[in-house]
């Protein structure tokens, strides 16, 4: 094989502690009310997936003492690349720990890390398929009938994270790590990274795979899921209102910063959640380059219809 | 590295001014540049490089040859040597025999069309700009509402040829296939990226070209641009707006002035990202209809026939 696509090849998953007994109401709200579907439950583990996914899980919900994120898992083309990695991440002065088989169900090793300033990251390169919900034979590529009236997102997209220096982070992730910025924001004077999406990935709903902003170290700051449409979130805000989610005081918005149309809601939790449709069909080339957004722009980055900047949005929410 | 994007189509056009007013005023593309050959360079709203779609006066229709970028400039080499060694002979193109682009290597695809890599593009920016950007475009800008080129289909008359060569050599992924009682492959869905297919190969006669599509944002826009073709008498599939039931996405289908046929189409699919992660979709040849038409369960006899 003369050309080989290397690397982080995909986000895998978010996986959260949360202090929830037997994780009752993190499984009502996730299934019943988001439109996850659960896949395997260990006595205090949930593993939930998308309906359009593959794989077995995308997101992974521990019971814990406390809610906090607990890593980001990213998917690694084989072992060698795995073992390429590790050795830039070391490289770097960041401490890497290895992991035996099955840490996660039907996980092969893996290496975890925390990038500086933020979370921990895992990186892996097995991980089998269970198989599409809706087959492999000639499939109705329709949302499955249990699903509907709930928002039944596609896909995992991406996950925001804040840590206390941008930079310092970006500058991991895109150097250790082969992450390519899509969009920044920068100070007025332009001296200071305050903030950045970063993807490895060149999907349809694209343009970030991790989105970093400015706050305590390693703290999640949302979690997004793939729509197909923006007529679709606006009736996905109706059926998570019913069920009585607390909608993020934008509401339904075109979100200028990663040209998505997104709706931010919360878990019971405080978990800020995202869905979103959009994005750009982004390219893993050196001479990509970065939308440019300078703060005094900030309103207008993080809500198009909005333009009031509202200042809570940029907290963490775990 | 490796392949890093389906970058454009290079079409052949029999009257560029027709074809340009289509391509800007129908399709929604922003003109980039001509040059001394006459040939007329587009881009799409939300891509960075300096052309997705180039125009050249021609006396038939067709694809002159389509593009592709990679994210090393070893790659060009290295690609060469596997293409030659698979039995493909390969061409060099000096930097700049295409504006606006890097020097290349060309090669025919199993089927005959011609597939060119190469490394580098000049960037002409997002149509909104790169700094500041409204997430829409500006008021007035004529056309669909199109994003990107998103994928290209090209007929074979053994379209396995293709996907083991584009498989073998070139790191793309099989995502869907019809296939028909014998097993052999009718039509075969590849990607090199995470998106549903960047190329697509279907039955009919080699070195020739079935669709190019350009993506939109939404459902919304696609009946847009359905409206802006009835609104312009452009030639169009009899079955308006329709989805796929192969990849699950919101289309239609109309043609350029020349004949070479366009799709408009909205969709979320998320491919795995890597050869053998996980298997193929497999549609059985009974099934085709619904593959290809969703809501109409039928394949009307112009599909197929009609090539470029």
């Amino acid at each position: 094989m003369a050309l080989k696509h290397g690397g982080i090849i995909r986000i895998a998953y978010v996986r959260l502690a949360l202090h929830d007994s037997r994780l009752r109401q993190a499984q009502f709200f996730y299934c019943d009310s988001l439109g996850l579907v659960e896949t395997y439950r260990e006595p205090d583990r949930l593993y939930l997936r998308c309906w359009h996914e593959a794989f077995p899980y995308s997101l992974v919900l521990d019971e814990g003492p406390d809610n906090r994120l607990v890593e980001i898992g990213f998917q690694v083309r084989d072992a060698a690349e795995l073992k390429a990695l590790e050795n830039n991440v070391m490289n770097a002065g960041v401490q890497v720990q290895n992991h035996p088989a099955g840490v996660l169900s039907g996980m092969g090793e893996s290496i975890t890390f925390d990038i500086p300033g933020g979370p921990t990251l895992r990186l892996f390169t097995e991980l089998p398929q269970i198989g599409y919900m809706t087959g492999f034979d000639s499939p109705d590529w329709v949302t499955p009938r249990s699903l509907r009236g709930t928002p039944a997102p596609f896909f995992l997209n991406h996950a925001g994270i804040t840590v206390p220096d941008p930079k310092a982070a970006v500058d991991f992730l895109t150097q250790a790590l082969g992450f390519v910025v899509s969009e920044r924001i920068d100070s007025d004077d332009g001296q200071r990274l305050l903030s950045a999406l970063v993807f490895r990935m060149q999907k349809e709903a694209g343009g970030q795979e991790l989105a970093i902003f400015p706050g305590p170290a390693g703290h999640l700051h949302h979690i997004a899921f793939t729509k197909e449409d923006p007529n679709d979130i606006l009736i996905d805000g109706q059926y998570l209102r019913e069920a009585g989610v607390n909608i993020d005081i934008y509401g339904p918005t075109r979100q200028s910063y990663g040209k998505t149309f997104s709706l931010h809601f919360q878990d019971p939790f405080g978990v800020r959640l995202e869905l979103c449709a959009g994005g750009r069909l982004t390219e893993v080339h050196p001479e990509f380059e970065p939308v440019r957004w300078t703060e005094s722009q900030l309103g207008k980055a993080l809500s198009y219809f909005d333009r009031d900047l509202q200042t809570a949005f940029l907290a963490p929410s775990l | 590295m490796a392949i890093s994007r389906f970058s454009y189509a290079s079409m052949n056009v029999m009257d560029v001014d027709a074809a340009v007013r289509h391509y800007v005023h129908v399709v929604g593309l922003r003109e980039t540049d001509r040059d001394e050959h006459g040939r007329v360079y587009l881009q799409a709203a939300d891509v960075q490089d300096h052309h997705c779609l180039i125009l050249n006066p021609a006396t038939s229709a067709g694809v002159e040859h389509i593009g592709f970028k990679v994210n090393d400039p070893a790659d060009l080499d290295e690609a060469a040597a596997a293409v030659a060694a698979y039995g493909q002979p390969v061409t060099r193109v000096a930097a700049d025999a295409i504006s606006g682009q890097g020097e290349g290597i060309r090669f025919p695809l199993p089927s005959g069309q011609h597939m060119l890599l190469y490394f580098h593009a000049d960037k002409v920016g997002y149509a909104t700009g790169m700094e500041n950007p409204s997430p829409v475009p500006p008021q007035g800008t004529p056309g669909g509402r199109v994003t990107h080129l998103d994928h290209t289909l090209l007929s074979a008359q053994n379209p396995q040829d293709d996907v083991k060569f584009l498989t073998e050599v070139l790191d793309f992924s099989l995502t869907e296939k019809v296939i028909d009682p014998a097993g052999n492959t009718l039509a075969a869905f590849l990607t090199c990226s995470h998106t549903m297919h960047d190329l697509a190969i279907g039955p009919g006669p080699d070195g020739h070209f079935h669709h190019m599509a350009f993506g939109m944002d939404s459902r919304t826009e696609v009946i847009h641009g359905v409206d802006l073709l009835k609104e312009n008498a452009v030639p169009a599939l009899e079955f308006g707006i329709t989805r796929h039931g192969i990849s699950g996405v919101t289309t239609i289908y109309f043609h350029d002035p020349s004949g070479n046929r366009n799709e408009f189409y909205n969709g979320a699919y998320l491919a795995p990202g890597a050869p053998g992660w996980v298997p193929p979709i497999v549609w059985q040849a009974e099934h085709f209809p619904r593959g290809a038409f969703y809501y109409e369960n039928a394949v009307p006899e112009a599909f197929f026939a009609e090539v470029t």
